[in-house]
């Protein structure tokens, strides 16, 4: 039986009069890797950002680990990490000097904190440069500092808001192994892209959205052969038309 | 408590930058160099009453005169020239910056109690402290040489009298009331010496309040601007300790930055003032008086002091949940240094309790005014509203506080958003 990480059942967020969300309802299961696809606009930040416990929500219900979101948000923080959309590090910090101070956050003691800190070390692949201030990284630097940090503590569930946003197909790619590799020990990721032939090899369910309302849910290759698609993007465009 | 510490050490760390410890460096080097030239200025001031004589007269009457001058102070050189014209001539070849003309048949004239004119002739080569100093120079002079000829007329023509007491006949005998509490000194010593002994109060206060509101509100909006604030919230730890790690961090940063500061200041200041007296006829008359603090009043000034720290950095929190890069928190600083400002000029040059009473009220819900006024208030034993003021401090402060927690208790830390900000924005691009 698989365990469930995260509910979201009827989901609703306005901003103002505008509605964001109308009602969104997915499941995301123990060690898989289930990602928000949609066009800009389509509320997968907005989402991302409620279960990351930022955004307030108008109606429905988020459960993590069993957990109300409203309830227990600071319970919930113990167990998630968030990767925003755009995001960045203390510039004055060092490379180390950030992964450090974010370890402490999460580490009940110095033998997890050195474990965390050498996972994350070993995620971002520049250890000559973790001594350098943060101000000095390349974006595709700073974009692996934090998902290192977002994976090293291997939370139960890690929340990636457009992973590769911004970044080179080598540098896309070898996020892209990160993500895949880390998960395999038992982390739960919710991640977001509007790059649909991405999400194609990476997640193993994913969740078609768009005007603020999931249209489709399932696995890649299924929904593929149902619309007689050839990838992703043929299957979004099937289903606003 | 180890998550709050490390939190703290994050915020000082980001606070520090190169770029602070440049420009505080550079404030107190800067105020260090000007206190050292205006000292060579003042200095150069005090010691320059050489004065150059042309003695068209060469009479015993004004050789006389100008022993006088000799003997109350000045360095007297007496110019070989002589005529006039000769003599500006040569005090311009020489650098000379006064030039004292006594003119034929001075002395004949003196002797029948009709005086003629003395021309001084100052030389303005530069402007700047020293060069205004002529004016005082020349004022000595021929106050010297007044002082003289009327003390010589008076003992001739009423030679059992002292020239003084016909001159000053009544001699005031002072005495300064504080508090009902009574001693021999005037008005002006006091106020003087309480002024000299308190002006760096303000000062400090000023800056304290200045230096750590600016860096709370730098620090939430370089959260924002670098993008590191949703990362922050999401993270294990009590919204309140971000809060409160800034406040810290940033109290304590603005601490020693106001310290560093007033030592260049304080130098600066000394400098143009000298070596202000702190013990001597002043101090005793302050001890007879009890113009003085006690214990428990530099605890009182402390608390009174803290607790506007703590209402400017409850401020700046909250102002800075409005910005959302370094430029706009720039801007949002201003009614911050507005509210400082008011009360630190009033306290600086003007008595609280002479104005209005609209005013006195406005100026009063200004929880900075408080420990401006406090330390008179203190001296002069009117401690009831040295207690409201920090019991109002103590409110706003809570108040404050529980608004900032809120807000960053929910998304608004994250969505609000000033609508100048957004319009900036929008013609940027
Ligand atoms: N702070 C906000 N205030 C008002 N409206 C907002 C705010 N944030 C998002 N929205 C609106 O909510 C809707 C969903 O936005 P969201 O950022 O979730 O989209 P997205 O799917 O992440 O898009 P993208 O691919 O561009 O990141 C959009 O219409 C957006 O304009
Ligand atoms: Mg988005």
């Amino acid at each position: 039986m698989d365990e469930i990480i995260l509910r979201v059942e009827n989901l609703k967020k306005n901003y103002g009069k505008r509605e964001a969300l109308k009602g969104i309802s997915f499941e995301v299961k123990k060690g898989e890797i289930f990602a928000l696809i949609g066009p800009n606009g389509a509320g997968k930040t907005t989402t991302l950002r409620i279960v990351a416990t930022l955004l307030s929500f108008s109606g429905g219900r988020v459960e993590v680990m069993g957990l109300d979101l409203k309830k227990e948000p600071k319970r919930i923080r113990e167990e998630i990490t968030y990767l925003p959309e755009e995001a960045g590090a203390y510039k004055n910090l060092t490379g180390m000097d950030y992964l450090k101070f974010m370890a402490r956050f999460y580490a009940a003691d110095k033998h997890e904190f050195d474990e965390y800190v050498e996972r994350a070390v070993e995620i971002v692949g520049f250890k000559d440069r973790l001594k350098d201030k943060v101000g000095t990284y390349s974006k595709g630097m700073v974009r692996k500092l934090l998902l290192a940090r977002a994976l090293m503590t291997k939370p139960r569930l890690a929340i990636l808001d457009e992973p590769t946003s911004g970044l080179d197909v080598i540098n896309s790619l070898e996020i892209r192994e990160i993500i895949r590799s880390f998960v395999q020990e038992g982390t739960s990721v919710l991640l977001s892209s509007h790059n649909m032939l991405e999400i194609d090899f990476l997640s193993d369910r994913v969740a078609i959205i768009d005007k603020g309302e999931i249209l489709e849910i399932g696995e890649p290759e299924i929904l593929k052969q149902e619309y007689s698609a050839q990838n992703l993007e043929e299957v979004f465009r099937r289903l606003v038309q | 408590m180890n998550k709050f510490i490390n939190l703290l050490k994050k915020e000082i760390k980001e606070m520090i930058t190169l770029q602070i410890v440049i420009s505080l460096l550079f404030t107190t080097g800067l105020f260090y160099f000007i206190g050292v030239i205006a000292k060579s200025e003042i200095e150069k001031v005090a010691a320059e009453r050489d004065v150059y004589i042309v003695d068209l007269d060469g009479s015993q009457e004004s050789g006389l005169l100008t022993d006088n001058l000799s003997l109350a102070g000045f360095k007297v050189n007496l110019l070989e020239e002589r005529d006039k014209s000769s003599a500006i001539e040569y005090a311009n070849a020489n650098n000379i910056d006064l030039l004292i003309v006594i003119p034929e048949g001075f002395g004949e004239a003196a002797s029948q109690f009709q005086f003629k004119d003395i021309e001084t002739y100052t030389y303005i080569r530069s402007f700047s402290i020293s060069s205004s100093a002529g004016t005082a120079l020349v004022e000595g002079v021929i106050g010297e040489i007044n002082r003289y000829l009327s003390n010589n007329f008076l003992k001739e023509k009423f030679p059992d009298i002292e020239p003084e007491n016909l001159k000053n006949p009544i001699k005031s005998r002072d005495f300064v009331i504080v508090k009902g509490k009574m001693a021999a000194g005037s008005a002006a010593e006091v106020s003087s010496f309480v002024y000299s002994q308190s002006i760096f109060v303000p000062i400090i206060l000023m800056m304290i309040i200045l230096y750590s509101s600016q860096m709370v509100l730098s620090a939430i909006a370089l959260e924002k601007q670098d993008k590191t604030l949703e990362t922050l919230l999401t993270v294990p730890i009590s919204r309140n300790y971000i809060v409160i790690a800034k406040m810290v961090a940033s109290g304590l940063v603005g601490l020693i930055s106001a310290g560093v500061y007033m030592l260049g200041f304080r130098y600066y200041m000394g400098s143009l003032m000298g070596n202000i007296p702190s013990d001597g006829q002043a101090g005793e008359l302050i001890q007879q008086l009890g113009l003085q603090f006690k214990p428990n009043d530099f605890i009182l000034l402390g608390i009174s002091l803290f607790l506007a720290i703590l209402c400017a950095l409850g401020l700046a929190i909250i102002l800075g949940v409005l910005v959302e890069d370094l430029k706009s928190a720039q801007t949002m600083i201003l009614p911050l240094i507005f509210l400082v400002m008011i009360p630190y000029f009033i306290s600086m040059f003007s008595d609280i309790n002479s104005l209005s009473l609209p005013v006195r009220v406005l100026i009063m819900l200004i929880p900075f005014s408080h420990p401006f006024i406090a330390s008179q208030n203190i001296l002069l034993g009117n401690y009831d509203i040295v207690f409201y003021g920090i019991i109002y401090m103590l409110v706003v402060f809570v108040v404050l506080i529980v608004i900032a927690g809120r807000i960053f208790s929910t998304d608004r830390v994250l969505t609000v958003k000033l609508s100048f900000g957004r319009k900036r924005l929008a013609k940027d691009y």
